[in-house]
């Protein structure tokens, strides 16, 4: 199954925007791996939204999601000029952990299987192995592969 | 997200229900600015109806948690299902925050 949609960059319109694409796939998943996947999608369209596109509104976001019953893979690519993903914080660091933002991009790498950065930091791509196609043993063969 | 509030003694409790996202995030900073414009400094957090949490609701309740340090007062959250604590934790706030399993333990810790 693959869907492709785009949004502008309006943070209001994220959380239906997100509940409209992940409605089509839940069907695929448990009931924790739908909260983490509609959290990790709403986290890098906010990101993208805010920090990407500068929420320009006549700046989109392109989501690409593509499922089966192993994985779900999901694409976020925004207009912007791009940004240096590796200079992100550790929010969980001690002198950050009081700071209220920053938190973001570090739950989707944390709750997704695998998190690939591409274009300059214009896109995500966000992997997550599904429990209900794979069995445990295999996941990590899974994740080892894709590494 | 349904926010409604009671009084216990000195402790204000503050219930949320639904979801705790980027859209009604303000909902949830008006409920607390209004808490802190009465000066209440006990303040605990009902997370019972609950279902999700994003970095934005996050966001806000450490703002919340500062504003009362800063006035000498006191945060605690009960109640929290477990795929909205996981969020805490993943993110190591439940190190920052007082989390209880049910309300009356929370009100008891004050």
């Amino acid at each position: 199954m693959t869907i492709s949609e785009k949004i502008p960059s309006r943070l209001e319109l994220v959380p239906e925007f997100v509940a409209n694409i992940t409605n089509k796939v839940k069907h695929l998943l448990s009931e924790k791996e739908l909260f983490n996947i509609r959290l990790s999608l709403e986290e890098a369209l906010v990101n993208a939204i805010k920090h990407g596109n500068k929420q320009n509104p006549d700046l989109y976001v392109k989501v690409t999601v593509e499922a089966d019953k192993d994985c779900i893979s999901m694409k976020v690519v925004d207009e912007g000029a791009g940004y240096d993903f590796k200079a992100l914080p550790n929010p969980t660091a001690e002198g950050n952990l009081h700071k209220a933002s920053g938190r973001g991009i570090f739950l989707v790498q944390n709750l997704m299987d695998k998190v690939v950065f591409f274009d300059c930091g214009r896109g995500i791509e966000m992997i997550k192995f599904l429990k209900k196609g794979i069995k445990e043993g295999e996941r990590e063969n899974k994740r080892r592969e894709i590494k | 997200m349904k926010i409604s509030e009671e009084k216990l003694n000195d402790v204000a409790i503050c219930i949320l229900e639904g979801e705790v996202n980027i859209s009604n995030s303000p909902e949830l900073r008006k409920a607390f600015d209004g808490i802190i414009k009465r000066q209440d400094k006990k303040v605990l957090v009902d997370f019972s109806n609950v279902s999700y949490i994003d970095s934005s609701g996050l966001a806000t309740l450490i703002e919340m948690f500062q504003r009362l340090k800063k006035i000498g007062g006191a945060l605690r959250f009960s109640n929290l299902d477990q795929k909205v604590k996981n969020v805490f934790e993943v993110t190591k706030l439940h190190k920052l925050f007082e989390i209880f399993d049910a309300r009356e333990a929370a009100l008891k810790d004050f």
